[in-house]
């Protein structure tokens, strides 16, 4: 066949690792056409070329309608690194977008995506990650997840994977396990996270504490929270970053919505470093740290002690948001209730 | 110039529209005609034309291209089919790098610097537009990036907000379950309470009327008992049951024994009378007169006695065959007895004798 090329060295600015783009809504067709040669070459370029395409959600949606989610399931499984690793990419950025998140669960490609969760090149692997983090994000995504027995595989994960990939892994786990917590539960994902409570990046202490929040929604949840994790949320209250606080201090809200947990966290004298948090006005972990004292104030002992830092309180209704000054006044409220 | 077409001169007056569409027959017959004329006059031009003249003997004319080349000549046209057929969806090819051929003659030359252009001038625009297009290109993707992450941390801090309320939510629950347990368990507390008293109540009401009820009962038993004749006197039940009973059958045979004597008695007497009376019976006549004196007397006494010693008889008879029974049981005691009932029947007989006597 003839190529429209005239002479044989390619002028200084054309990229040759990417196939030549067709004009209008030709594009993404030929793309897809190019995908399924039996050329190796032809489908690295057809790749590079989709993955650029794809950050404009237009092409997005037509890609979605013309049903490339297909072709690039088939991929995922290529023998080539590149191959997986610009399919994964592609997904990411379609999953960046609201469209290409729909038609991700529609298609149901993260069962497909399972498969490459023990892929060799890292790149891959945190492609992977990524896609299942933005997936969880949405409703129906973490249900998906959940269907698909993910969370055992994932929580397995957290022991083995590198930093980076760990802090993807958290975001996700928190996200799906927002839905249901049971499964995770059942894996042993606490001790685990307890783990890396302790470990030397902020992210990941913030993010595992948020894991642990999430599972505390639950009410299976709480028990397991009251009994193993409060004296290491109760140390992380005390933490240097204030992200690391604000998680800690929300999983010990919900930690102390039991009558157990509220025990263990008065036994781990958890009262002072909460009355810090409150009384500093500019935190973030302000509004878990006045729900916290709030659950706390309704034990005997714990009321007696806040009675003495009523003021406290009473500062923080002059706090510009409108969530910390309805707190504070419940707070309050509870703190001077008297049993009849 | 004259257009049948276009209408020249008055147009009110031309009125011209046929009446019908189809030609009447008269038109019919005019344009046969016409053509029979037109034919008419073609053949006879067609015989007017010069025409080759005919061959000499022994030649023949035949027909020969004159031309340059030579051609085929046949009836059959030549016909060749060919096809042609746009292609669907033919991409337009990107635009072919165009490099004319070389084409006349060498000539060199020499361009010193500063000659043609001022590169830092010239190259200004097209930098602002490759540099610009990097940095919107950057831009923009940055933009996307710093979109997401605002998306993220706006997302995070409703988050917060909802965690906060759905805690506060479950501390609400948690309250309004507690507080419903301990509802409960004071109701539950206050019934046991209130059933315990209810108990004693009953209990108190209870004990006091069966007190009130077992106050009359000892004395109610004891005359119940001492009417049906459970407390006695041991002596006198004894007197009574053992006692008096011998008494009065020791008194009844003492009588019997007496009523024996009196018909032994009496049965002696009837027999002595009797005899008496044979005896006397047989005594010469002049006993008859004291005699039948005292036959009437012992007659009159003999039937009283008879019937007195009949009446006892019987009875006595009686008495005799169950003393007789008693006697074989005691019969030393019985005999002493008989004889003291016959020595006391004879005294009593002869008493009963003188009584009859009297009467008589």
């Amino acid at each position: 066949m003839a190529h429209a090329r005239i002479s044989a060295s390619l002028p200084p600015d054309i990229d040759p690792t990417k196939a030549p783009i067709a004009f209008g809504r030709r594009a993404l067709p030929k793309l897809r056409e190019e995908l399924h040669s039996p050329e190796l070459l032809t489908q690295q370029r057809a790749l590079m070329a989709l993955c650029d395409l794809v950050h404009d959600p237009e092409n997005v949606y037509q890609a979605i309608e013309i049903g490339f989610l297909d072709n690039l399931k088939t991929l995922l499984l290529h023998r080539d690194s590149t191959v997986r690793q610009k399919t994964t990419e592609i997904l990411c950025i379609m999953a960046m977008h609201n469209v290409g998140r729909q038609g991700l669960i529609q298609n149901g490609v993260i069962s497909a995506l399972t498969e490459l969760l023990d892929d060799p090149v890292d790149i891959c692997r945190k492609n992977t990650h990524q896609i299942f983090e933005m997936m969880a994000k949405l409703y129906e995504g973490a249900v998906d997840i959940l269907r698909a027995g993910l969370i055992p595989l994932l929580v397995f994960k957290l022991e083995t994977e590198p930093d980076e990939i760990q802090e993807l892994i958290l975001d996700t786990l928190s996200n799906s396990l927002r839905v249901e917590a049971s499964e995770a539960l059942a894996t042993g994902a606490v001790i685990i996270l307890k783990e890396k409570l302790t470990h030397s990046s902020v992210a990941i202490r913030s993010k595992a504490a948020w894991v642990l929040l999430e599972i505390g929604t639950h009410a299976e949840g709480k028990g397991v929270l009251c009994e193993e994790v409060t004296p290491a949320l109760v140390s992380l209250l005390e933490d240097s970053d204030p992200q690391v606080q604000a998680s800690a201090a929300g999983a010990l809200m919900f930690a102390t919505v039991k009558p157990q947990g509220r025990f263990s966290a008065l036994a781990a004298e958890a009262i002072p470093p909460l009355l810090k948090l409150v009384a500093e006005e500019t935190i973030k972990a302000r509004l878990s740290a006045i729900k916290t004292l709030t659950m706390l104030a309704e034990l005997p002992e714990g009321r007696k002690t806040l009675l003495d830092h009523i003021d406290t309180f009473q500062q923080c209704l002059n706090d510009p948001c409108e969530a910390v000054k309805r707190a504070a006044k419940i707070a309050i409220s509870v703190i001077k209730w008297k049993p009849c | 110039m004259y257009d049948r077409r276009v209408v020249r001169g008055n147009t009110y007056a031309l009125q011209v529209t046929p009446v019908s569409t189809q030609p009447s027959p008269f038109e019919i017959q005019r344009q046969r005609e016409a053509r029979k004329r037109a034919l008419a006059r073609k053949r006879a031009k067609e015989q007017i034309q010069p025409r080759t003249p005919e061959p000499v003997e022994g030649r023949e004319h035949i027909h020969v291209q004159t031309e340059l080349y030579l051609e085929e000549i046949s009836d059959r046209i030549i016909e060749v089919d060919t096809e042609c057929q746009t292609d669907a969806f033919l991409d337009r090819p990107p635009t072919p790098l165009f490099i004319p051929a070389k084409t006349g003659k060498d000539v060199a030359t020499q361009i010193e610097e500063g000659e043609l252009f001022d590169f830092d001038v010239e190259v200004k625009p097209i930098l602002e537009v490759l540099v610009g297009k990097t940095v919107e290109q950057a831009l923009l993707e940055v933009m996307e990036e710093e979109e997401l992450a605002q998306l993220w941390a706006h997302q995070r801090a409703y988050a917060e907000l909802r965690n906060a309320e759905l805690a506060e939510v479950q501390r609400l629950e948690e309250q309004d379950r507690r507080y419903r347990e301990e509802k409960e368990r004071r109701k539950l507390q206050h019934m046991k309470m209130l059933q315990k008293q209810k108990e004693t109540t009953e209990k108190i009401a209870a004990r006091a009327f069966a007190q009130r009820y077992l106050d009359d009962l000892i004395p109610s038993v004891f005359n119940n008992l001492r009417e049906g004749g459970f407390f006695y006197d041991p002596i006198e039940k004894d007197i009574e049951t053992e006692f008096l009973p011998w008494l009065m059958t020791e008194v009844e045979e003492t009588l019997e024994r007496k009523v024996l004597g009196r018909t032994i008695l009496d049965s002696l007497i009837c027999t002595v009378v009797e005899k008496r009376l044979d005896a006397f019976s047989h005594q010469p006549l002049s006993d008859q007169t004291e005699a039948p004196t005292e036959e009437s007397r012992s007659t009159d006494a003999a039937p009283q006695v008879a019937g007195e010693t009949d009446t006892a008889d019987q009875p006595v008879a009686e008495k005799e065959e169950t003393d007789q029974s008693v006697a074989e049981e005691q019969p030393s005691r019985r005999i002493s007895f008989q004889l003291e009932k016959s020595d006391q029947a004879g005294t009593e007989d002869l008493e009963t004798e003188k009584q009859a006597g009297d009467l008589a």
